[in-house]
């Protein structure tokens, strides 16, 4: 591919501005995994069904694999890499490490994500709530119980 | 100090996973990474007349472009060598892969895939497994009879692996029974659906090979590999970074081969990673369709005289692992009940469709799903409570099993009066269209070889080097437990080496629920080897006797004077200079229980059970009759176990399990025009979501097993997805007065059957 197919892209990700040179066609999951090393974002369908590559873009949950990372220029973007401050998890990770919340952890990355976006509009969801907004993300392994439970119990450590 | 056996579990590579740390293959960074596509037939079956790569090889950014006649001519197999790695003259599915190229972008070699010119006659498919065991029917092996197979493969034209289970006079058996009932269920072709898609990524140096792989079993992949490229295991590396689950999809030997003649030819690393498309189509890995008649005769009290199965399995276009489906579908055809004259029979039947094999519980939920709607129907027959007819009939300490196996115990009947408890069976207060649905199975653990080591650090903590594969159930982040009970250590003194066969001994990959069960007891040996020496050691140091030491909290200590301990760590630091605390284990497998196959064929070792363990499953369903949907508020899981060795972990196995088994129930299948798949996506393929997720009521049940697992536990991960599919589909039944007779259960199949029945009436 020819050189002036690529545009200079600005991106704003976990807080650190990046100027990347990249094709107008690349979806912002690529670019954040291949351009910007965070594979921490997962690739499962490329069809924006399992939700594993979900990322927050200011603040809204986003499938990183329909979106293309031209469109993402300005916004806060927020991946699983960026939850995490100094060392310290935050409430949700927490929660998902300590109640058994994940098994093969493909789709971790893309429920934590989800998990803030939701929680952040329904600080105090009943188990429904978290059922109706969990909806997006596929798991294979949990048959989503610990996930409903871990996602629970951070809304309640966030209290 | 109090045992760890059943102590909430934290599992060691959580952090990793919820931080975005965890590497999984496709996420490795190599210096000049090529990237594979994999070109396919795209045609049922044709003839090769013509394949020219000249135009592709020529390509820009192109570095390899590799046909069959890259590759030895070697075929391949596990039960019966039927493949090679591309299409050889031949191509018998869809997926099947013509040829491979390496280029410096994905896009690249996409457009050099479309750029290799090959010319098809095509053929007209097999499609259907009734035609295709006709005499008349064109052969998808023409060359079947000279292809070598593992010893006891009893084949037929079209048939790569027939058995029978043969018990008692079934004919005598009939002639008893006050009623027969026959009937046909279906089921259609489901898949294993990891989240993460297969990826493989190969790096040569000089003639060594090492192999990223997602894959479930690195030694029998690192086998295949050797095998198809003719050259030494030893020559072999294959490592499975973090693995994004797997249910089957990703045991056996696949694409490593493949990615690794690209590697070798383009002389740079390449990555192969797979579309979600391609999981579809190509993985050559899906559960089986399958065809299973019944007849059973029962006495008017209920007492199951003779039962008459025959199971078509449609096993695709290759063999593959398919014959444990075939075996341990037979082994469900009596379920876990008292049948005293039994003649069944099952044929692996090859077609021209994406090739089957063993995913999670191969041959259980479709042969228990279609066993259990026939109970039912039995007990309605003879004017029954789904649950008494059960009753009556299932297998108690002291019964004989289908091949004679003796129980020396049995928590079937448990199971059966516990879930029925939690789920207040018959049930009472149902909304319009609820009902419930009950099921009852078995399952086995596997004996079979598995190696590891343990080693202590001179700062007191651990190591574990295991050839136990991680599919992310957690059975290898708990071996920890296992080794820490042994040494009186915490389980997170551990640290794990795993899934790399150029350290750990040979497991059999995370493959038949048996990592905890072989493995683990591989890691207690290793660990009390570990323990003698360490023993032995503190009692020089400490000057008492070795006999007098007890290991308690990390401390070597003499029993009853506390005062006189040695850390173990202080131990583990002596002994670096002297003989160090290094152990090795293989957990010697426990043999099958004696059983009898007089009168039997084809059998491949699965025809008895070790250790059986058994549950019972009551789902609550709600069918809208307006347009069939059926949607499943709850379900009731209990299941035993032998003993628990990890419950949260355990719970986990059962929860994902059952939901899995939802979606078979509901949803799951691959819809075919021809020799296509029409649904190779996850918006066409559904799967169950959060909100279709119901709570699931698990309660686990103990009965110590003498020669089974560690501690006396059983194996857990398969048995659950076996048995909610046929409880959803009872309940169905319940629910709309009408039995639906193929799985899935979609709401296009129930809402006919409810119009077909609307129609009778009329």
């Amino acid at each position: 591919m020819a050189m002036s197919s690529k545009q200079i892209v600005e991106l704003n990700v976990n807080g650190i501005p990046h100027q990347l040179l990249v094709e107008p066609r690349k979806t912002l999951a690529d670019v954040l995994r291949d351009d910007l090393g965070l594979t921490g974002t997962k690739l499962g369908c490329e069809h924006g069904v399992c939700g594993a590559c979900t990322v927050l873009v200011d603040g809204r949950a986003i499938r990183a694999c329909l979106m293309f990372a031209v469109q993402a220029q300005g916004p806060e973007i927020t991946t699983v890499e960026g939850l995490a401050s100094d060392g310290e998890l935050d409430h949700i990770q927490k929660a998902f490490a300590e109640n058994h919340g994940l098994q093969c952890g493909y789709c971790t990355p893309g429920m934590l994500m989800t998990a803030h976006a939701f929680l952040a509009e329904n600080p105090e969801p009943t188990r429904e709530q978290i059922c109706e907004g969990m909806n997006g993300n596929l798991c294979r392994c949990t048959g989503y119980q610990n996930i409903i439970k871990s996602t629970a119990a951070a809304a309640k450590a966030a209290k | 100090m109090t045992s760890l056996i059943g102590q909430k579990f934290v599992r060691g590579d959580g952090l990793e996973k919820v931080t975005g740390q965890a590497r999984y293959t496709a996420d490795l960074a190599f210096t000049g990474l090529l990237h594979a596509k994999f070109l396919y037939a795209e045609r049922a079956r044709a003839r090769i007349v013509d394949i020219d790569i000249t135009a592709a090889r020529a390509m820009r950014g192109v570095h390899a472009v590799v046909t069959q006649a890259d590759a030895p001519m070697v075929r391949y197999g596990m039960f019966v060598k039927d493949r090679t790695l591309f299409a050889h003259e031949v191509v018998r599915f869809e997926g099947e892969i013509v040829a491979a190229v390496a280029a410096e972008t994905p896009e690249q070699a996409e457009a050099a895939c479309a750029a290799i010119r090959v010319v098809y006659e095509d053929l007209d498919p097999i499609l259907d497994v009734e035609e295709a065991l006709k005499s008349s029917s064109p052969l998808v092996h023409p060359d079947w009879k000279s292809y070598q197979t593992q010893n006891g493969v009893e084949r037929g034209p079209n048939d790569c692996g027939h058995m029978t289970s043969v018990k008692g006079d079934v004919e005598a058996g009939f002639a008893e029974a006050d009623h027969i009932l026959t009937e046909t269920y279906q089921s259609d072709m489901a898949h294993a659906v990891p989240i993460e898609p297969h990826a493989v990524v190969a790096q040569w140096q000089g003639d060594k090979v090492t192999i990223w792989s997602t894959s479930q079993v690195p030694f029998p992949a690192r086998a295949g590999v050797a095998e198809t490229l003719q050259i030494p295991q030893s020559n072999v590396r294959l490592v499975v970074p973090h693995l994004g689950g797997g249910f089957g999809g990703k045991c056996d030997f696949h694409f490593e081969a493949h990615v690794a003649l690209l590697a070798r030819q383009a002389r740079r690393p390449v990555r192969l990673v797979f579309t979600r498309r391609e999981e579809f189509v190509a993985t050559d890995k899906v559960r089986h369709a399958s065809k299973i008649e019944l007849t059973t005769g029962v006495k008017a009290d209920g007492t199951i005289t003779a039962r008459r199965a025959r199971i078509l399995l449609n096993s695709g276009a290759y063999c593959g692992d398919a014959l444990f489906t075939t075996e341990i579908g037979l082994m469900m055809v009596a379920g876990p009940y008292r049948v005293p004259n039994l003649h069944a029979e099952v044929h692996t039947v090859y077609t021209n469709r994406t090739p089957a094999g063993s995913v999670r519980a191969p041959g259980g939920p479709e042969t228990c799903w279609a066993v259990e709607q026939h109970t039912d129907e039995l007990a309605r027959r003879v004017g029954l409570d789904p649950l008494e007819f059960r009753r009556r009939n299932l297998v108690q300490a002291g019964d004989t099993g289908q091949t004679g196996q003796r129980f020396i115990s049995s928590s079937a009947k448990e199971c059966l009066e516990r879930a029925a408890e939690i789920a207040g069976w018959p049930g009472k207060d149902f909304a319009p269209g609820e009902a419930l649905g009950i099921a009852v199975g078995w399952w086995f653990s596997l004996p079979a070889s598995s190696g590891a080591y343990v080693k202590l650090n001179a700062d007191g903590t651990g190591t574990i080097v295991t050839g136990a594969q991680e599919n992310g159930s957690g059975s290898v982040m708990g071996l920890a437990t296992l080794a820490a009970e042994e040494l009186g250590m915490r389980p997170d003194q551990f640290s794990i080496v795993y899934q790399d066969t150029e350290s750990g001994p040979f497991d059999l990959g995370s493959a038949g629920s048996q990592t905890t069960f072989n493995n683990g007891r591989a890691v207690i040996e290793a660990a009390g080897e570990v323990r003698t020496k360490l023993l032995r050691k503190a009692a020089e140091m400490l000057e008492a006797a070795e006999e007098d030491l007890e290991l308690v909290d990390g401390a070597a200590r003499v029993r009853g004077v506390p005062s006189k301990a040695l850390p173990i760590a202080s131990v583990a630091a002596a002994s670096q200079t002297s003989s160090l605390l290094i152990g090795s284990g293989s957990g010697n497998p426990p043999s099958l229980p004696e059983h009898d196959l007089s009168g039997c064929g084809g059998r491949l070792g699965y025809s008895a059970f070790l250790a059986p363990s058994f549950f019972c499953h009551i789902a609550r369903v709600r069918v809208d009759e307006e347009t069939g949907t059926v949607s499943v508020p709850e379900v009731t899981a209990v299941h035993e176990f032998g003993r628990i060795l990890n419950p949260l972990g355990a719970q986990g196995q059962v929860e994902g399990g059952v939901i899995q088994s939802i979606g078979m129930a509901v949803l799951e299948g691959s819809q075919y025009d021809g020799g296509r798949q029409l649904n190779p996506g996850l918006l066409g393929y559904k799967l169950i979501t959060a909100a279709d997720a119901p709570r699931v009521n698990v309660e686990l049940l103990e009965d110590p097993v003498d020669h089974g697992g560690p501690h006396g536990a059983k194996a857990v991960g398969e048995p659950p997805v076996v048995g909610t599919a046929a409880a959803i589909g009872n309940a169905v039944a319940a629910a709309a007065g009408t039995r639906v007779r193929a799985l899935p259960m979609t709401a296009e199949r129930v809402w006919t059957a409810l119009h077909e029945q609307e129609g009778e009436l009329a």
